[in-house]
Order: C-alpha cells, then sequence, then structure tokens
C-alpha cells in the first residue's frame, strides 16, 4: 500500500514536471535547455517566440522547440531589438565591426548593403542549395549577393505597400492619383479623416511614398549609386509625385495629421476606430486587421494596388527581412543558416502571411493560395525594392524632412526638393 | 587667503615625525583620477580625435582631417537647429523654474499649515520626473495625437472648443514639445527649490513681518534673493539636461514636422546613427559642449562671489 502510494507520488510529481520541463525549453531569452553545450546568440525582431499577437507568439514556440529538438546539444541565446530599426540596425553595424555582433541576427533588407560593405558578414552559400538560391526572386537574389558572388543573408520574407479601403464607404478600387483623391473626399463627405499614409520622420514615409515616384519611371540614383532623384530626367517626376501628395493635403482629401504619422499601428486604429475608410499600408496588415476586427466588420475591408499618376503607371516598395550570420565559428554560421532555413524559409512565411521570397513557396502553402496572398503575389511583379547603396538612408532621411515641409506648407515643393536634393548630394561626396 | 596658508598640518604617528614633511595626497586621489579617467575623461578625449577625422560606422581607414569642422560647421540646416534648440531649452528652462519654484512655494506653505495633499503633489510631481523620456513622449504622443479620438481634443470637442492641431502645426508643435518637457522635468526644480526654501532662516521672515512686510514684498526681499545660488546652479543643471534632451522628442515627433521640432542632440544623433557619419556627430558633440560650458559661464558669473569660491 505504502508502495503503491508512493509510486503515485512518484508518478503525480513526475506528471507535473513535465508542463514546467517543456515550457522551460523556452524562456523570454532563451531557446533549449540552458545547460546545453553549445549557445548561437540570435537578435532578432518580434517575428519569433515574443510576437505582441498572441498567435503568431505560440505558433513561433512550437518552430523554434521543434527547431531545438532537431539540434541537440544546442542552446539559443535570444536578443530582442526595439522598434526603432534604423537605429538598432546601426549599432549592430558599429558592434559588428569592434568583433562584438550577435552570432546570427534579423537584418532589414534596406540596410542589408551596408553590412555587405563592411564585410562583417560571413558566407552562407555553403548551407543552400543553388536550386534554393535560383528560386528567390532576382531582385531578393540580387540583394543577398556579395560581389565576390556569395550569398550573405538570406531574405525570407518580402512585403508591398498597398492601398486599403472599406468598401462600404469606397467602393471601386482607386487606379490612379485623381481616382484616390476623388475617393477620398468622398469619404470625408461621409464623415472620414479622407486619406491616411505616413507622413512624420519615419522609414515609412518614404518607402510608401516612392511607389507614385518609380510607378513613373523615376529613378533614386544612377548605375554608380549617385543621388539623380532631382537631375533633369527625374526631377519632373518627382516633384509630381510630392505635388500628389500635397494636393491631398491641401485639398482636405487627407487631414493634416499624416504629418505627424509615423507607425502603422496609427493606420490600424483609424480603420478599427472607424474614422478612417482609406489608407496606404503594408501587405501585413491585412492579417492584423483580420484578427483585431469582428468578421462582419473585416469584410467590408478590401485593398488594391498603390494608385498611380494614370492606371498604367503604378508601383510599389517591396523590403522584408533577413537572417545574416557574424559568427567566425563554422558551427554558429551553419546553425544560422539552418534557423533561417527551418524557421523562417517557408514556415514562419505561413505562420504570419508573410509573403515569401521564393515562387515555389506559394504553390508550397496553402495559405498563400488565397485571393488576398495571390493579389498580393501578382502586385509583387510592380514592386521594387529600394536601392542597395550607402547613400540610401540619407536620401530616405531627406525625403522626409521635405515631406514635412511640403505637407505643411512651410516650403514650396520646389525648394523643399532642391534643398532635400543639395543636402543628399552633399552627404553622398563625404562617403 | 590663499589654500595653502589653511592647509591643516598632518601628523601621521611614526611616519610625518620621521621625515617630517605632509605626504604626498597623490595616492589616495589616484582611485578617483582613474575612475573619471577612464570612464569620463577618455570618450571625451576619444569624441575631440574623431572630429578631427572622417571616420563613419560604414567602415574604411579614417583619416585625419579639418574638412569635418568645416563641413558640419557651414551646413545650412545648422542655424536653424541652433534656434530650435534654443526655443527648446529657453521654454523649457523658463517654465521648468517657473512651476518648480511655484509647486515648492506651495509645499512648503501646504507643509506649514499641515493641509491635506502635500504629499500627494510632491508625489505626483515626482512620478513624471521617473518616466523614462521614450515613455514620456509615447503618453504625449497619445494625448496631443489629432485622430478623432486623441486624448486632447477629445476633451476639448467635449468642451465645445475647436481641436488643436498639436503636432501638426509647424507654429504649434514646438510649444507642444516643450509642454511635455516641463511636464517631465519639474519635479527635479521642485526638489531643488524645495530644499533651498527650507535653508532659509525663519528668522529673516521674521524680521520681515516685524518691518509689516507683505506676502509680495516678503517673496521679492527675501525669498527671492535667498533663493538666487539655488536657482542659478538649478538653471545651469537644467539647461545642460535640456540641452541634452533627446529622447524624448525623438519619440514624440522624430524632430518633424521637417526639422521644426529638431534640436542639436537629436540631429546628432540622426547624424551618428542615421547616417552613420561619426565624424560629424563627434564635431556637432563638441558644439553642444561648448554651448553648454558657455551658458554656464553665464550663468555662473551671476552667482555670488562668496558661492563661486
Amino acid at each position: 500500500m505504502k508502495k503503491s502510494m508512493l509510486a503515485a507520488l512518484a508518478a503525480a510529481t513526475a506528471l507535473g514536471c513535465l508542463p514546467a520541463l517543456a515550457e522551460d525549453l523556452i524562456t523570454s531569452d532563451r531557446v533549449g535547455p540552458s545547460d546545453a553545450p553549445k549557445k548561437m546568440v540570435f537578435r532578432m525582431t518580434g517575428d519569433g517566440p515574443s510576437s505582441t499577437d498572441p498567435t503568431w507568439a505560440a505558433g513561433y514556440a512550437k518552430l523554434y522547440t521543434d527547431f531545438i529538438n532537431n539540434h541537440p546539444g544546442w542552446q539559443l541565446e535570444l536578443q530582442m531589438m526595439t522598434g526603432d530599426i534604423s537605429q538598432e540596425q546601426a549599432r549592430m553595424l558599429e558592434q559588428a565591426k569592434a568583433g562584438h555582433a550577435p552570432d546570427c541576427a534579423a537584418v532589414d533588407s534596406f540596410v542589408l548593403p551596408l553590412f555587405k560593405e563592411a564585410g562583417v558578414l560571413k558566407s552562407l552559400s555553403p548551407y543552400f542549395t543553388k536550386e534554393e538560391i535560383d528560386q528567390l526572386f532576382p531582385f531578393v537574389r540580387d540583394g543577398v549577393t556579395g560581389k565576390d558572388g556569395q550569398v550573405y543573408a538570406w531574405w525570407w520574407s518580402t512585403d508591398l505597400r498597398v492601398l486599403y479601403r472599406n468598401t462600404e464607404i469606397v467602393p471601386n478600387a482607386p487606379e490612379t492619383w485623381a481616382d484616390a483623391k476623388a475617393a477620398a473626399l468622398q469619404s470625408v463627405e461621409a464623415g472620414m479623416e479622407g486619406i491616411l499614409f505616413n507622413g512624420s520622420r519615419y522609414e515609412g514615409t518614404t518607402f510608401d511614398w516612392l511607389g507614385n515616384f518609380w510607378g513613373q519611371g523615376g529613378k533614386l540614383v544612377d548605375d554608380a549609386g549617385k543621388p539623380v532623384f532631382a537631375d533633369a530626367d527625374n526631377r519632373d517626376k518627382f516633384v509630381k509625385a510630392v505635388n500628389y501628395y500635397r494636393d491631398l493635403v491641401e485639398s482636405g482629401a487627407a487631414p493634416k495629421r499624416v504629418t505627424t504619422i509615423g507607425n502603422y499601428d496609427d493606420l490600424n486604429a483609424a480603420a478599427l476606430a472607424g474614422t478612417s475608410a482609406l489608407f496606404v499600408g503594408g501587405n501585413w496588415q491585412y492579417r492584423q486587421l483580420q484578427n483585431a476586427m469582428e468578421p462582419e466588420e473585416f469584410a467590408k475591408w478590401s485593398f488594391s494596388m498603390l494608385p498611380g499618376i494614370t492606371a498604367d503607371e503604378r508601383s510599389t516598395g517591396t523590403g522584408g527581412w533577413t537572417v545574416a550570420a557574424f559568427s567566425s565559428e563554422p558551427e554558429k554560421v551553419e546553425m544560422c543558416a539552418a534557423l533561417a532555413r527551418e524557421v523562417y524559409m517557408g514556415p514562419a512565411n505561413a505562420l504570419q502571411e508573410q509573403l515569401p521570397t521564393r515562387a515555389d513557396l506559394y504553390d508550397k502553402y496553402d495559405v498563400f493560395k488565397s485571393e488576398a496572398n495571390q493579389t498580393f503575389a501578382k502586385a509583387l511583379k510592380v514592386g521594387q525594392a529600394r536601392p542597395g547603396v550607402l547613400i540610401y538612408p540619407e536620401i530616405s532621411n531627406q525625403i522626409q524632412i521635405m515631406m514635412g515641409k511640403v505637407l505643411t506648407g512651410a516650403a514650396t515643393t520646389d525648394a523643399a526638393v532642391d534643398d532635400a536634393f543639395k543636402a543628399t548630394l552633399d552627404a553622398y561626396a563625404r562617403l | 587667503m590663499s589654500a595653502r596658508a589653511v592647509r591643516p598640518k598632518l601628523s601621521f604617528p611614526g611616519v610625518a615625525g620621521r621625515h617630517n614633511r605632509v605626504p604626498s595626497p597623490y595616492p589616495w586621489l589616484m582611485p578617483v583620477i582613474l575612475v573619471m579617467g577612464l570612464f569620463y575623461l577618455y570618450p571625451v578625449v576619444d569624441v575631440f580625435r574623431y572630429a578631427f577625422t572622417d571616420l563613419t560606422l560604414l567602415g574604411g581607414e579614417g583619416h585625419y582631417t579639418l574638412s569635418t569642422f568645416a563641413n558640419v560647421l557651414t551646413r545650412p540646416e545648422l542655424l536653424q537647429i541652433v534656434w530650435v534648440t534654443f526655443v527648446f531649452t529657453a521654454g523649457s528652462v523658463v517654465g521648468q523654474q517657473l512651476i518648480g519654484l511655484a509647486m515648492a512655494l506651495v509645499v512648503v506653505r501646504s507643509e506649514k499649515r499641515n493641509l491635506f495633499g502635500t504629499t500627494i503633489l510632491r508625489t505626483t510631481a515626482l512620478v513624471a520626473w521617473v518616466v523614462p523620456g521614450i515613455a514620456g513622449g509615447i503618453i504625449w504622443k497619445m494625448l496631443f495625437n489629432e485622430a478623432p479620438f486623441g486624448g486632447l481634443n477629445s476633451l476639448l470637442r467635449l468642451l465645445g472648443m475647436a481641436p488643436v492641431q498639436w503636432l501638426s502645426d509647424p507654429d504649434v508643435v514646438m510649444w507642444s514639445v516643450v509642454l511635455s518637457n516641463v511636464w517631465r522635468g519639474t519635479a527635479f526644480s521642485m526638489v531643488v527649490m524645495y530644499a533651498a526654501l527650507k535653508a532659509i532662516d525663519p528668522s529673516l521672515y521674521e524680521a520681515a513681518e516685524v518691518d509689516g512686510a507683505s506676502a509680495r514684498q516678503k517673496l521679492f526681499f527675501v525669498t527671492l534673493p535667498q533663493l538666487r545660488p539655488a536657482i542659478l546652479v538649478n538653471m545651469i543643471l537644467i539647461t545642460i539636461q535640456t540641452l541634452n534632451t533627446f529622447d524624448a522628442i525623438i519619440s514624440l515627433t522624430g524632430g518633424g514636422p521637417g526639422r521644426a521640432t529638431e534640436v542639436l542632440s537629436l540631429y546628432t544623433f540622426n547624424v551618428v546613427f542615421r547616417n552613420y557619419d561619426l565624424a560629424a556627430g563627434s564635431v556637432l558633440s563638441i558644439l553642444m559642449l561648448v554651448i553648454s560650458l558657455g551658458l554656464a559661464l553665464v550663468y555662473a558669473s551671476f552667482l555670488p562671489k562668496d558661492e563661486k569660491a
């Protein structure tokens, strides 16, 4: 009797410990057993077990658990980046140059050229097959490949900008700038704020707007990487694109407060509050709106390609995240590549509905067969990535400053564009 | 009287008697000198060194040059940024000083009269002070939000007033930023003024009362003259603190719209972390140092002579 009671107690204790052991495999800053002999430091964004979206957090927890179980003897130390991506990436670049970078990290695709140029990344070519590399979209393959032909990061997700609308108020997708203005004014008449977009000192301000310039065939830099966005060939297109936004604000089609919007969450908030029926946002917001809205409310929302000066002159900015290795230990570089392949290249795309960078993955996962994701995939065909040049961050910075001056009426478009171009050329001369 | 004349003669049993001379202070000062040198002086020296180079965060060998100084100090935007910094600093310092003094006077008077709520007032002000700059910026961003659901504008609408373009109007945004900074920094001034008020000799007020001075006369002819050193020291501290403020601004406006709220510290941050220009950032840091030292010297010149000694 006593023995059976002890056995029952032991069994109950063991069973009680099991969930604790399972939970212990993932903490806020570690994946894997704490006493694992090998450790890789991974600096990450919110695309992981600490995601603020509970569904994604749970999904990543499973992906990471499976991953670490496939790699016994390893633990991952997780370092979270803050939301200030530009600063985080600049700091990481500085750390990498001083030899203190994490073993593996998420690198934003638009600053990847800086890391490649600094020579701080380790080649991932040995860990990916030629077929896998060939499946990458051309702009992605070019972005991750160094001058020596080696792949220096794995670009696993891409995104694009689209125009969201509440179809109850704006039934038809605006195809041109004139359509967008008319639709926005129509929404104002319906008691809404008009069209919303990022317009403050924020990278999204530049990137979300650039499609209007690119759609006309405008170029930010020449083949040598020198800024040309306001030279003789491009100035007219650039000014037209700036004036499109200026006209939206001055006509009341967009509220002046767009100059204070520097966060995609602000756009979601307006949609959820029912104060806006039209906004320029990222494809990932579709899922966020779906998660946050009641189904009948979400059913009213749709999206379309960004409008152009004409319906045939349209483009959109494409970005995304990469995983790159900094470690000088080949074993950790291989582990970093494995993390990119087993967690991010496909499974994470499917989990978060983040657009894959490989054509074959759109057929592999059912989630990308949805009408919405098929439309996103089509829009990618007119997508453009930011130029992989060292001067891009300053071009973006100057466009943000220019946009603030123009949209608040503090400067004429011509003067603001001239100032931005001159400042960019001065910065280019110092590089 | 010179410092040498008042130096006490130290005697160490078995040491001073044998050598008959004052021991060197340097062994005792070395730990402090080392700590100060390592953690404070070395980075400053490095900033000066970088300022004479063309170093960037992008790699490559830097070269020693004077061109960075010439380039940075002749930038067309610099004048506007210095003006924005001046308005932000002056507005914040005056606001913090005046409100801090007023709150300290209220607290001291309330304590004398044993009024209810004194501790609540003091604690509430201190809570704002301990809120990190970034968090403070986010809080004010929510309050200043110009969306129909924004905090302050919703309140104004309830009162039947027109909404204000707190952050999108270039003429208003600076005062919104100053307001948020005053909210955060006033508690510090309040604490300094409170301590100084407590240190005023009560017999001065008794003498003023005997002379039939009114409350206003006591404030202007007793309190403020007695607070003068504390006010000047406080102004030096909060001026330097305000000149270095960028965390609250970066989360509130990011320096925009345009460059309407881009102060020197934020501009320096942007130059280093967004343009990757380490050398230019170092030149701007030296400029901030010179401005801070200059203002500190101006304030110090108003200190009573015996306070400066």
